[in-house]
């Protein structure tokens, strides 16, 4: 133990050193006893609580707040057409926003740095010069106001929010844009002041095409398919977004060296479509001619199918919109008539609203409507298969026909007279169509209209499909005495509603072979590689007629177009065969009606049906069967000659060879130059041309049209003998709305030449409707221009 | 000069050759080399995102511990009995520092608080109340260690002052009273600092001193009495401290402000579990934890050692504790027994405080951890302390054999 204190022993005493010593050690070890081992004793327990009792439970803790989760959006899926062009697509694009707070607090420190860079002689940057004057957040707001084209006082508004750092200005905005916002930002050092977050916008490159079929999505319902397409395959476009658990520090960024957990972001698949966007547009363009010149107030649709597989090649409804803008109602009369509501906000908005339904509806499969005379198609081709009428079936129309006491009159009031069955489907006749129907009895009909998916719903793969079963009647009620009327005017298409897309894909079957097919959009799914996922196959859902019958279908179907109510989709050089219809809109009992063509072409050898209706021309008067452009309201004369040149573009664009009856060959002008009369003559008359001579000369010295000229047969050939040539350009004059001598005369005195197309039989109400050269074109002398033709009061109401 | 044989060399010159306490060394030279590793670990992503020097402060951690080692051994070569005379001038000198910080020009702040001595020259800056722990304990050791030799102080009788004197005197107050104006003078040259932690160090070094040397225990209760009424005072008179002691009763009840640190604490501790993250893995040096190179790296220690890393580092301690006693206990002297006391104690009551705090087991104060808290001058400190320890174990004769 301690020693004596060797300086002072002689002084101090020895018991009194002896007892200090053992108050020290006593003490120290008391000391020792405390600090040493009693003091660690807590510690251990307390550390023993905190890291083995309740380790869970802070780990849990420590954890969640160490660890982002955070989401990875997968990229979406594109949809491209049948020939792969870009229907819609998702592109990076950039939210500016602005942080308030860090503005205020930058405001400060900018002025400083401004300052003593003042002081040393450099360079400010403009932020810096601003902050000084004070008129750092002036500065800023100017700044992004010229750069995103908003009001200065807008983003100093938002600016004075001071307690918020996240403010967006503007979303999604482009990549110029954003490329600005970067440029002003890294310039003057703002960040993180103004900042811009990464975002996906969707894009649809062809705007309005088949926008109620592609659909869009609603960046205010987190990106997720709103209509159409977009959302019927909302699950395959959107993929499976990634997950990554980060380790983060307290800052909020990524933690160094610590683990990752990533769950990779499944991408979307992309969608091809059977639609053709070619076919697509050609719909959509024919659709909003009609409905510009038969005024038609309610829009339509257009349905072009493949009937051999079921897949859709084009479906257009109308009023259509921009799916960039799906909030902007695009057709111009419903925004007029929103705007005519000005005076009331309410009233305005409900029709904004429904003005924005309207166009967001896919009428081919949502909208209902009572087929009219195009569904004659398919009772005559029950009538057929079952044997209850033939080719050589007659049948007499008196204008009117009594069922069960009701008296049904014909569209054609003074009646049809006797018809055989080609007639009696080409006249569209109802009395006789009424006689097939009984003939078919309603048993059977009712199961025709059940094979044929008249009722119930295709199960085509578009959101949105309207059930119908609820308005066909009942089969009890159907086939019971009572039903005799149904049956009756049922065998007419009315008194019943399906929709668009079920009657296309009954009258493909009709056409082709008899297969019901099931239609259908979606061509395959494939992987971001282009690996096919899936492909559609063609479903048949079973066979409803023979192929005899259909091809007697087929046949009967040419006959309308050739001669019959269909006769204005007359093409020359296309086999187009089909069915007029026109319906009344029963359920709303204005008298408005719905004037549609089923159109198949080839007809012998269909390769697209389709099936076009207009909703609501506009009469002259109410009660008027005439617009007041003077078209007759009626398929035929509607619906027909929109769907003509329809079938026709589509025919040459599916490379479908023409094919000409000799009747209406061209045949290509010979050279006559240098011949003598006699001998240019006889060799015009080889060529069915006709001649007429300018000049006295005994030789030809020039000739109009110039030798290899494709004209008619039976034109004029002008032939100068000696006299000039007038090589002065004509104007082609306006042809439309006149009769065909009327047409050729004004292109004969020109010196022109007219190709006729169109109706081929010209009665007093033919009248041209197009000609290929507009009105007003300076042509040479011997230029064919066509002319398109059509009657104008084909009767085929039903 | 030739080196003088040992039989030239007086008694003391001999004593001062002797062998260094090797299990105390050891301890000292374990936990200084665990400290510098683990000030790597901990400070590094602070070091990182703040600094953009990841080694900042391992490598200043790192040069303080080499050449305090370097100066531990050095001191403990010196002949402690020298620290005698020496002790009256580290004390004035540390109280005449002390006084310094609050001068203009050679004082630094920071936070508010005056604490240290600016960078002058070579020299960095540095906390004097570290110098004033070290002058307390060698003043107060080297009087105290002869205070039963000092003449017996005679009274005038005749004068009533000079009874009261006498009976302040045999109650022991008069002896107390320079030790109790010394404290009194530093503790109020901390608080004017402000630098409350410090305060309460110096205050239980000198009262472990005076402990040790056997004042009277009625002091002690009658000096415990008067701090815990004050504490008491002060905890429910003021919001202040009110509000210091909800959060250490409840830290989550303000987790966003004040109870954060210690929240964050937890956190580290808890998720560490019985064996830890492994070295260099902590989480919540990443920035979550403030302060951890300072007064929270024991927390860090836990997170990536674990429960058993943690209780590695103290029973190191204990160890240490136990061992600085231990050579109080055997020391030559008395002044050698109570210089190992004051050191040996301002150790432990630094650890207990440090990590009581850090564990939630106390309100919370700001007391570093010895060799492990960042701090050139109180590691340079401490390792004198310890080399001043060791320079006694040097003269602790050796146990006679046989």
């Amino acid at each position: 133990m301690a020693q004596k204190e060797q300086k002072h022993n002689s002084i101090g005493n020895n018991s009194g050193d002896r007892r200090q010593n053992r108050t020290i050690l006593g003490r120290t070890l008391f000391l020792m006893g405390v600090f040493g081992i009693a003091a660690f004793i807590p510690l251990f327990y307390k550390l023993w609580q905190i890291q083995i009792v309740d380790h869970e439970y802070y780990q849990k803790l420590a954890i969640e707040q160490q660890t982002s989760d955070m989401l990875v959006t997968a990229p979406r899926g594109t949809i491209y057409d049948t020939n792969g062009n870009t229907l819609a697509v998702s592109v990076s694009v950039q939210n500016v926003v602005i942080s308030p707070r860090d503005i205020a607090e930058a405001q400060e420190e900018k002025r400083k740095s401004g300052e003593e860079k003042a002081a040393a002689g450099k360079e400010l940057t403009d932020a810096e010069a601003a902050a000084m004057s004070g008129t750092y957040k002036e500065f800023i707001a100017s700044g992004l106001a010229s750069i995103l084209g908003m009001e200065e006082e807008t983003i100093l508004g938002r600016m004075s929010n001071t307690s918020s750092q996240y403010e967006v200005l503007q979303w999604r905005v482009d990549d110029d844009v954003s490329q600005a916002v970067r440029e002003f930002q890294e310039e003057n050092g703002l960040y993180p002041g103004v900042y811009l977050l990464p975002d996906t916008k969707r894009v649809y490159p062809y705007s309005s095409l088949a926008c109620q079929l592609i659909g869009w999505v609603n960046v205010n319902d987190g990106n997720k398919g709103a209509y159409g397409t977009e959302a019927r395959y909302e699950d395959e476009l959107s993929g499976e977004p990634g997950r990554v658990v980060t380790a983060r520090n307290a800052a909020g960024t990524e933690m160094l060296s610590s683990y990752e957990n990533y769950i990779d972001a499944k991408s979307g698949q992309n969608i091809q479509l059977t639609i053709d966007a070619t076919i697509q547009s050609y719909c959509e363009r024919v659709l909003a001619e009609g409905i510009s010149s038969y005024e038609v107030r309610k829009g339509g649709f257009c349905l072009a199918m493949d009937p051999n597989t079921g897949a859709i090649l084009a479906m257009a409804s109308s009023p259509n919109y921009d799916l960039n803008e799906p909030r902007t109602v695009a057709d111009p009369v419903l925004q007029q008539y929103i705007d005519t509501l000005e005076a009331d906000p309410e009233a305005q908005n409900e029709a904004y609203m429904e003005a924005l339904y309207s166009q967001w509806t896919n009428r081919t499969v949502s909208d209902t409507y009572e087929p009219g005379s195009t569904f004659k198609t398919l009772v005559v081709a029950a009538a057929l298969e079952e044997g209850v009428v033939n080719e050589n079936s007659h049948f007499y129309c008196p204008g009117y026909k009594i069922v069960a006491d009701r008296r049904i009159s014909c569209s054609k009031h003074d009646g049809h007279g006797d018809q055989d069955l080609a007639q009696a489907v080409a006249n569209s006749c109802n009395p006789a169509f009424i006689e097939i129907g009984q003939a078919l009895g309603a048993e059977k009909f009712y199961q025709y209209l059940k094979d044929f998916g008249m009722i119930g719903k295709t199960g085509i793969d578009v959101q949105g499909e309207s059930d119908n079963t609820n308005l066909v009647w009942s089969e009890e009620y159907f086939t019971s005495p009572e039903g005799a009327v149904s049956l009756a005017v049922a065998s007419f298409g009315q008194t019943f509603r399906v929709t668009p897309i079920q009657l296309i894909t009954a009258a493909c079957a009709a056409v082709n072979g008899g297969h019901l097919m099931k239609p259908y959009v979606v061509e395959s799914f494939t992987d971001e590689d282009g690996k096919v996922i899936s492909q559609t196959q063609p479903t048949e859902i079973r066979q409803v007629i023979s192929e005899e019958t259909s091809e007697k279908v087929r046949d009967l179907l040419f006959g309308v177009v050739d001669w019959g109510t269909g006769k204005n989709a007359r093409m020359d050089g296309y086999h187009i065969g089909g069915k007029t219809g026109t319906s009344e809109k029963r359920d709303e009992d204005t008298g408005d009606l719905i004037v549609s063509f089923l159109g198949v072409a080839p007809a012998d050898d269909p390769k697209v049906v389709i099936l076009l209706a207009f909703d609501s021309p506009t009469p002259v008067v109410p009660g008027s069967d005439y617009t007041s452009h003077g078209f007759y309201i009626s398929g035929g004369n509607m619906a027909a000659p929109s769907a003509g040149p329809l079938l026709a573009d589509i025919m040459d664009y599916m490379g479908v060879e023409k094919v000409y009856d000799g009747d209406y060959a061209d045949t290509v002008v010979p050279l006559t130059v240098g011949l003598s009369q006699a001998q240019a003559q006889s060799l015009l008359d080889s060529k069915s041309l006709s001649y007429r001579t300018v000049g006295e000369g005994a030789t030809v010295t020039d000739q109009l049209p110039a030798q290899g000229t494709s004209i008619p047969e039976g034109s004029e050939v002008v032939l100068y003998l000696g006299a000039e040539k007038p090589t002065e350009q004509v104007e082609v004059p306006d042809l439309t709305r006149r009769s065909p001598a009327a047409v050729e005369q004004a292109l004969e005195s020109l010196g022109l030449y007219m190709r006729a197309e169109g109706v081929t039989s010209y009665t007093d109400t033919t009248r041209s409707t197009s000609q290929s050269i507009p009105a007003g074109t300076m042509v040479d002398p011997g230029t064919v221009v066509q002319v398109h033709f059509m009657d104008t009061a084909v009767q085929d109401y039903g | 000069m030739a080196r003088k044989l040992k039989r030239d060399l007086t008694v003391e010159e001999q004593l001062a050759r002797g062998p260094l306490d090797l299990p105390f060394l050891m301890l000292v030279v374990m936990l200084t080399g665990i400290g510098v590793i683990m000030m790597f670990s901990a400070s590094y992503a602070e070091a990182l995102y703040e600094l953009e020097n990841p080694t900042y402060y391992f490598m200043r951690q790192g040069l303080f511990a080499v050449a305090g080692l370097v100066i531990m051994y050095v001191v403990s070569k010196i002949n402690y009995q020298t620290l005698r005379w020496l002790s009256v001038l580290a004390l004035m000198g540390s109280i005449f520092l002390l006084i310094l910080v609050k001068v203009p020009g050679i004082g630094d702040s920071a936070g508010g608080a005056n604490r240290w001595i600016r960078a002058i020259g070579p020299l960095p800056r540095w906390q004097p109340s570290e110098a004033a722990k070290l002058g307390v304990i060698l003043y107060f050791s080297a009087r105290l260690s002869k205070r039963h030799t000092e003449k017996k102080r005679k009274f005038d009788l005749r004068k009533p002052s000079g009874r009261v004197l006498r009976f302040l005197d045999h109650i022991g107050f008069l002896e107390l009273l320079p030790y109790g104006a010394i404290l009194g003078v530093i503790a109020l040259l901390l608080l004017w600092e402000p630098h409350l932690s410090a305060t309460i160090l110096i205050l239980a070094i000198g009262a472990s001193i005076l402990f040790a040397a056997g004042i009277h225990l009625g002091w002690f209760a009658l000096g415990g009495g008067l701090m815990g009424a004050a504490l008491w005072v002060v905890a429910n008179a003021t919001s202040y401290m009110a509000d210091r002691l909800a959060i250490w009763r409840d830290p989550w009840s303000d987790m966003q402000g004040d109870g954060y640190q210690i929240v964050q604490s937890l956190y580290a501790i808890g998720s560490g579990g019985l064996l830890g993250l492994g070295l260099g893995n902590s989480r919540q040096k990443f920035l979550y934890l403030p302060e951890l190179q300072n007064d929270y790296i024991f927390p860090i220690i836990c997170e990536e050692l674990g429960f058993v890393g943690a209780a590695m580092v103290l029973v190191l301690f204990a160890l240490l504790i136990i061992r600085g006693y231990w050579l109080a206990l055997h020391a030559r002297d008395r002044f050698g027994a109570l210089l190992a006391v004051g050191v040996t104690t301002q150790v432990a009551v630094q650890v207990f405080l440090n990590i009581g705090v850090v564990t939630n087991l106390l309100p919370p104060t700001g007391i570093s951890l010895p060799f492990f808290s960042y701090g050139g001058t109180a590691l340079v400190i401490q390792l004198v302390e310890m080399g001043i320890v060791l320079g006694v174990s040097r003269q602790i004769p050796a146990p006679r054999a046989g």
